[in-house]
């Protein structure tokens, strides 16, 4: 009964998820610990409701957001525009490459000049769905993802009153923030609102799991059919990938291990200890952390130390590296890792062995299923999103030479 | 006249003023115009604050130092009406010399910073259109060099940290201090003498330029003119307008000129006021005024002798002097007389090369961070 009770409010946790996409993740987050570690059985999951894979339907648009043709165009220029950030030489698009899968094809991302990120960079692909953004999930919009991005140190580096400045003196801006937004001159704030438009379109919903579940039951080849079905059961993927991004959106310790780069590369050394000072460690774990604690920088929780939000399987083709710290290569190798319970070839894993997920554990998959499994992740792609970056507009003076000559008479 | 003399140095002041016999209408009612006094000064941090000036990681990109916009070899300033900024904008105003910054009781031209270097240090270090860093990461970034582990405890500081770069980089400036100026020597030419005659008499130079850096740190409006590279440039003017609404100036993307003193008080009395500059080491840091309007000290001169320049709310300290062209030609030899060394040596210039990247920390895992 207790047990029914559980699963009922996971139903309706579900549910809630579907239809209220942002909101809801911070009851889904305090729910982890208890009804993630102690989820059902695949076979069970699938039979109760939530652990199941669907269709991607349209993306959630924020009520103070809508959408309009001229906040979208207005958006990709910004996206694509490197004066949205501190020595005008970074942009989103900087981190975030149409021909990269809309991320970085690098462990970490690039980051800021002079510095190295600490995280694999994301795709922007289907982010429209993200109830929370940042690998610990710390931006609660695409909105303030795009701010967060733009001015974080190993990041965007840019400085809001800078950036907004920047903008007035764009024309083709000024002109565009006053139509969409009504601004006399452009606000910093709806560059941001511009850009979490112009990703929210940036979606991919005729994958061959989208037709498969909508009935075309020849979009999936046969081995990907055999694929899915270790992916919701013997492999068990579907505990956390699951719903129409196949992710729970949830946080779990799966047992990667520290990137070795910090090991043997000073400037990401650095940018590990800026980290650890910029996300509010206690003084004795900014001296001793040695790998990233993921959602324990939100929490500060211990049992929340090495976890990180299970990503979406979706457009994962075109994104590798793979993981939260970039450190497998193919998908195949994802695969093994999950298959060996979370752990490298090397017999590297997580160091946070208490808040490992129960849910991982050796799979014995054969190499035949290995090869379904990755064959069956493929078919969360579709074809690559491929944009031709906009050409940007110039700056031009905001006022005449006259004007100021008669500014000058008038002193 | 008495009621201004308050201290036995200034009294001093006035007797050697009277015994040179110098004084014409403005003689002995300001403070003394030289010598700078002595700073003791830790040469251990001064060394840390010396390789520090100098380095390019100080900044967020790594691409420009304190040394870029306040060079030796251009008088510790920029030969250039306004300074380069950040890469990725410009600057709105004049680079000022550092040298004697330490003498100074307000820094910027605006003197919006009063406190002291280590707050001045701060600003330009992490002012998004100046250097725009972090600096946390930049603290991070000195943990990581070996060289100045060793140079932040031989300093005392212990383990590199922000608070202790506020501290080095000010005991650095400390040894700028001007020195084998001819006017501190008592080597000043022939027309030099005149030229400190008409200074502090005709020419009324000392209303504002007096006491040891002959500047009395307050702010004024002469009537310099605006350049207007600061809001036809745009790279310029965005610096511009960022500043301005940081300070919360009404109207900022309306404002056609540098306001100057308004931004501190913003009372319109106010309005274009700048702080009265040092007049030492001119000779070197060309071109002159807040936004560097004026390209030698001979045009300085002709300015002041036109009265200065047009603005409704100019000091009424400023009139036409009616200087013969003699007159000025000796008031700008006394005015080089005030510059010394260029101290563009490697006493003052850090002449070794800085790493290409930051060695990695070796037993990474076992080490404390």
């Amino acid at each position: 009964m207790k047990k029914r009770m559980k699963y009922r409010h996971a139903v309706l946790m579900a549910s809630i998820a579907t239809t209220l996409l942002v909101g809801c993740n911070a009851n889904a987050t305090k729910s982890n610990s208890a009804a993630a570690e102690k989820a059902p059985a695949p076979a069970a999951a699938m039979a109760m409701g939530p652990a199941k894979l669907e269709p991607l339907g349209l993306p959630p648009i924020p009520a103070d957001n809508k959408q309009s043709p001229a906040k979208i165009a207005l958006g990709k220029l910004l996206f694509f525009d490197p004066r949205l950030g501190g020595d005008a030489s970074t942009g989103c698009s900087t981190c975030h490459e149409p021909d990269q899968g809309w991320a970085w094809a690098e462990d970490f991302s690039r980051g800021y000049p002079g510095t190295v990120h600490w995280r694999n960079s994301q795709t922007i692909i289907n982010s429209a769905y993200n109830p929370r953004n940042f690998w610990a999930g710390s931006a609660s919009s695409l909105e303030k993802q795009a701010r967060g991005a733009a001015r974080g140190g190993v990041a965007g580096n840019g400085e809001g009153d800078l950036m907004e400045a920047r903008l007035a003196l764009i024309p083709v801006y000024a002109k565009a923030f006053k139509e969409v937004f009504g601004d006399e001159t452009p606000l910093i704030r709806n560059a941001w609102r511009a850009i979490a438009s112009f990703e929210r379109t940036l979606v991919q919903r005729d994958t061959p799991i989208d037709k498969y579940l909508q009935g075309d039951k020849s979009a999936l080849s046969e081995e990907q059919v055999r694929g899915k079905a270790l992916f919701e059961g013997k492999a068990g993927c579907i505990q956390c990938h699951n719903g129409p991004m196949a992710t729970d959106f949830n946080y779990y310790n799966v047992g990667v291990p520290p990137s070795p780069r910090w090991e043997t590369d000073g400037l990401a050394q650095i940018t590990f200890r800026f980290e650890q000072y910029a996300k509010g460690q206690t003084q004795e774990g900014y001296r001793t952390a040695k790998e990233d604690w993921g959602y324990y920088y939100r929490s500060k929780n211990s049992w929340d130390k090495g976890k990180f939000r299970t990503p979406s399987l979706r457009y994962t083709k075109y994104t590798p590296p793979y993981l939260h710290n970039g450190q497998l290569d193919t998908l195949e190798e994802v695969v093994d890792f999950y298959n060996r319970g979370g752990k490298f070839e090397d017999g590297r894993t997580t160091n946070f062995t208490k808040t490992k997920s129960k849910l991982i554990k050796p799979l014995g998959l054969s190499d035949d299923e290995k090869d379904e499994l990755v064959a069956f992740i493929e078919a969360f792609s579709g074809e690559e999103i491929l944009m031709e970056k906009p050409e940007l507009p110039d700056y031009a003076p905001l006022f005449t030479k006259a004007e100021l000559e008669a500014a000058q008479e008038a002193k | 006249m008495g009621v201004r003399v308050k201290t036995g140095r200034t009294l001093l002041a006035v007797a050697l003023g009277l015994s040179m016999a110098v004084g014409a209408a403005h003689a002995g009612s300001y403070p003394d115009i030289g010598p700078l006094p002595q700073i003791k000064i830790s040469k251990a941090k001064a060394e840390l604050g010396k390789r520090l000036f100098f380095d390019k990681r100080v900044s967020g990109d790594a691409a420009i130092s304190c040394a870029t916009c306040h060079d030796p070899k251009q008088g510790w300033s920029q030969n250039k009406p306004l300074s380069d900024g950040y890469p990725g904008n410009g600057h709105f105003r004049n680079s000022p010399s550092v040298v004697n910054a330490v003498h100074k009781k307000s820094w910027f031209h605006d003197g919006r910073i009063g406190t002291n270097l280590n707050d001045v240090t701060r600003e330009n270090i992490t002012e998004t259109y100046i250097m725009n860093m972090d600096m946390r990461i930049m603290q991070e970034r000195f943990k990581q060099d070996p060289v100045y582990v060793k140079m932040f405890k031989d300093a005392g500081y212990g383990e590199p940290s922000n608070g202790s770069v506020r501290k080095a980089i000010p005991e650095f400036l400390k040894t700028l201090t001007s020195r084998g100026a001819p006017f501190d020597a008592g080597k000043m030419s022939g027309a030099a003498k005149r030229g400190l005659k008409l200074f502090k008499g005709k020419a009324g130079c000392i209303q504002c330029h007096n006491g040891a850096l002959l500047s009395d740190g307050k702010p004024h409006n002469t009537g310099v003119a605006e350049n207007f590279d600061v809001f036809l440039d745009p790279m310029n003017h965005q610096a511009f307008i960022a500043f301005a609404k940081f300070q919360g100036i009404p109207n900022y993307m309306n404002m056609k000129r540098d306001p100057g003193f308004y931004n501190i008080t913003l009372d319109m009395a106010d309005m274009g006021k700048f702080v009265t500059p040092s007049l030492r080491e001119l000779k070197y840091s060309a071109p002159y005024m807040h936004n560097g309007m004026i390209n030698t000290l001979a045009g300085v001169v002709d300015f002041y002798n036109r009265g200065g320049g047009k603005d409704s709310r100019k000091s009424d300290r400023l009139k036409p002097l009616k200087l013969s062209k003699k007159q000025k030609g000796d008031l700008v030899a006394f005015l080089e007389s005030l510059s010394g060394d260029r101290l563009t040596s490697s006493e003052h210039v850090w002449s070794k090369s800085y790493p290409d990247e930051y060695p990695a920390i070796q037993n990474w895992k076992e080490a404390r961070n």
